[in-house]
């Protein structure tokens, strides 16, 4: 279980989270949704140590806080961020590769076997093209790419960040059907969402960020039924 | 023959110049700095295999055994003192201005341990090859032999490896590099090693054809000229550029000793007024 207490994150004088709690539960799939710069991002990077913070977050009663991003990674916290973050210069299966690189050593490889046909059943578009040049995939690929070298680190939690970006809708509904499949075969997922109504649709509770605080929560068909929520995040008038 | 002769001459002297440019490209690659100490490392490298091999009279095997472990030990150092306390300076401009401080740096040092009097060398093997009318310094073959080899095999080591892969997948995104749990500190500091390898290794291939001087580090400028002749930020580019720079060079002198070197900067001009991205540049901007 992951749990968050009184987070707060600061860029130099700025404040962007101010107090955040939160509880992911094990096994389950929980949206973060929020507008552009509401500190989103920020959240998942002060999980995964990549920005300082105050507060405790904990794993199943560790502190992380104490933590590196290497450790994050071999804990099995595995964050996977926005905007089609792959390794451009590598192929696809050279981009799964390393992704197993938190649980053996960098200097050799490990057997991934098993790991790999599972990321290919899932992705099958991944195997087709596994010695394709990551950058010469499209959108919906690399981000699936993406997901995928996640699971190539065996991870006991998922953070995704935004998978929706950019993305055609057919695209994002494919890809969060994976998504569910992935969280009902056991994973943990937390994903982070401006599309609101794809992450609520996917996901059994979630929580509002508005300006780095949690403003609202419940469980996500609540919040998707919502007035405020459908006014502000759905875009849709009432009634 | 003559032209032979040349040829082999300018490849030799193109390998040593490709040495240091593919450590450089490495660098450029995995940290986005121009190492412009990088001469400076070529002579640490000739310095310090000297002392192996006169100081403490080791062997040739133990020359080579014990210098690429010093080089490694170098790299690494460098990467600890020159980079790493710098890397998130928000100017960005801080780590190369650094780099021009350590080549000064190391300048001193090696003036200060073994004196600013030149020290001569013995080749590897001693002699002259002759074949026909072709009259060559066997150093020349061995600089071919031993900068080639150490080449491809530092290719084998980033495009077949799982470290290699690990390092390539640092230089190109250290944020998801950071998040996947590859320690970046170690895959860097594994690119500061092998380039301060291929530089040092340069450094003991080029002492007995110069002499071990503080002034070798300036055979670096070639290295620069390659890299951007090649098309900065390549690696093939790199030596390939830097084996046409040793190529003119060479075949420079039949039009004139005294300016082969400016020769070599006006063929560069050439080239990048026709070419701006260098002879390998397009393949730069299909990757970015
Ligand atoms: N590297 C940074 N330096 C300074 N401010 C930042 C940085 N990254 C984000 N911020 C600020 O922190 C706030 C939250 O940003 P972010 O977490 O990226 O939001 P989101 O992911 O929800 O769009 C914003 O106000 C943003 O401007
Ligand atoms: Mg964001």
């Amino acid at each position: 279980m992951l749990e968050i207490k009184d987070l707060h994150a600061y860029y130099g004088p700025i404040e962007a989270l101010k107090g955040i709690n939160l509880k992911v539960d094990e096994g389950a799939a929980v949206a973060i949704i929020g507008a552009n710069g509401a500190g989103k991002t920020t959240l998942l990077n002060s999980i995964s140590r990549m920005v300082k913070t105050t507060g405790s977050i904990t794993w199943n009663g560790q502190d992380l806080t104490v933590l590196n991003a290497t450790k994050i990674a071999k804990m099995g916290i595995m964050h996977v961020p926005s905007g089609r973050h792959v390794f451009p210069g590598l192929t696809v299966y050279e981009n799964l590769e390393v992704g197993s690189v938190n649980w053996h050593s960098p200097l050799k490889d490990g057997d991934y076997t098993k790991d790999l046909e599972f990321i290919y059943n899932l992705f099958p578009r991944l195997e087709e093209r596994k010695n394709q040049l990551a950058w010469s995939l499209s959108g919906g690929e690399q981000q699936m790419l993406a997901v995928g070298r996640a699971l190539m680190g065996r991870p006991k939690i998922l953070l995704l960040d935004e998978p929706s970006m950019g993305l055609a809708p057919v695209v994002v509904n494919e890809l969060f059907e994976k998504i569910d499949e992935i969280n009902q075969q056991g994973m943990t997922v937390l994903i982070v969402e401006q599309n609101s109504k794809v992450a609520l649709h996917h996901s059994s509770y979630a929580y509002v960020i508005d300006d780095g605080k949690i403003t609202m929560e419940g469980p996500s068909e609540e919040l998707a039924n919502d007035d405020r929520i459908v006014e502000a995040y759905l875009g849709k008038k009432r009634g | 023959m003559l032209y032979l002769q040349m040829a082999i001459t300018g490849i030799s002297m193109g390998m040593l110049y490709a040495l240091m440019a593919m450590g450089l490209t490495l660098i450029v690659k995995a940290v986005g700095v121009l190492n412009f100490a990088h001469g400076q490392l070529f002579m640490l490298g000739a310095y310090l295999t000297w002392m192996l091999t006169y100081s403490l009279n080791l062997p040739l095997w133990g020359v080579i055994v014990c210098g690429i472990i010093v080089f490694a030990i170098c790299g690494a150092a460098y990467m600890f003192s020159v980079y790493w306390p710098l890397r998130n300076s928000s100017w960005k401009v801080t780590v190369t201005i650094s780099t021009l401080g350590a080549s000064i740096a190391l300048k001193e040092f090696v003036q200060i341990v073994w004196g600013t009097i030149p020290l001569t060398m013995k080749p590897i093997v001693n002699g002259v090859f002759h074949f026909g009318t072709v009259y060559l310094n066997y150093q020349y073959i061995f600089i071919i032999l031993i900068g080639g080899g150490l080449m491809a095999l530092v290719y084998i080591l980033f495009e077949k490896t799982f470290l290699g892969k690990v390092m390539q997948a640092t230089a190109q995104d250290r944020y998801c590099a950071e998040l996947i749990g590859i320690p970046t500190i170690v895959s860097i500091m594994a690119t500061y090693m092998i380039s301060m390898v291929l530089s040092g290794t340069g450094g003991w291939l080029a002492g007995p054809l110069f002499l071990v001087s503080s002034s070798l580090g300036s055979l670096a400028q070639k290295a620069f000229a390659g890299m951007v002749l090649g098309g900065f930020g390549d690696v093939k580019g790199a030596i390939v550029g830097c084996l046409l720079i040793g190529m003119i060079e060479s075949f420079g002198l039949i039009i004139t000793d005294a300016y082969k070197d400016a020769i070599v900067f006006a063929v560069l001009i050439i080239v990048l007024v026709v070419r701006p991205t260098g002879i390998f540049g397009e393949k730069i901007s299909e990757k970015a």
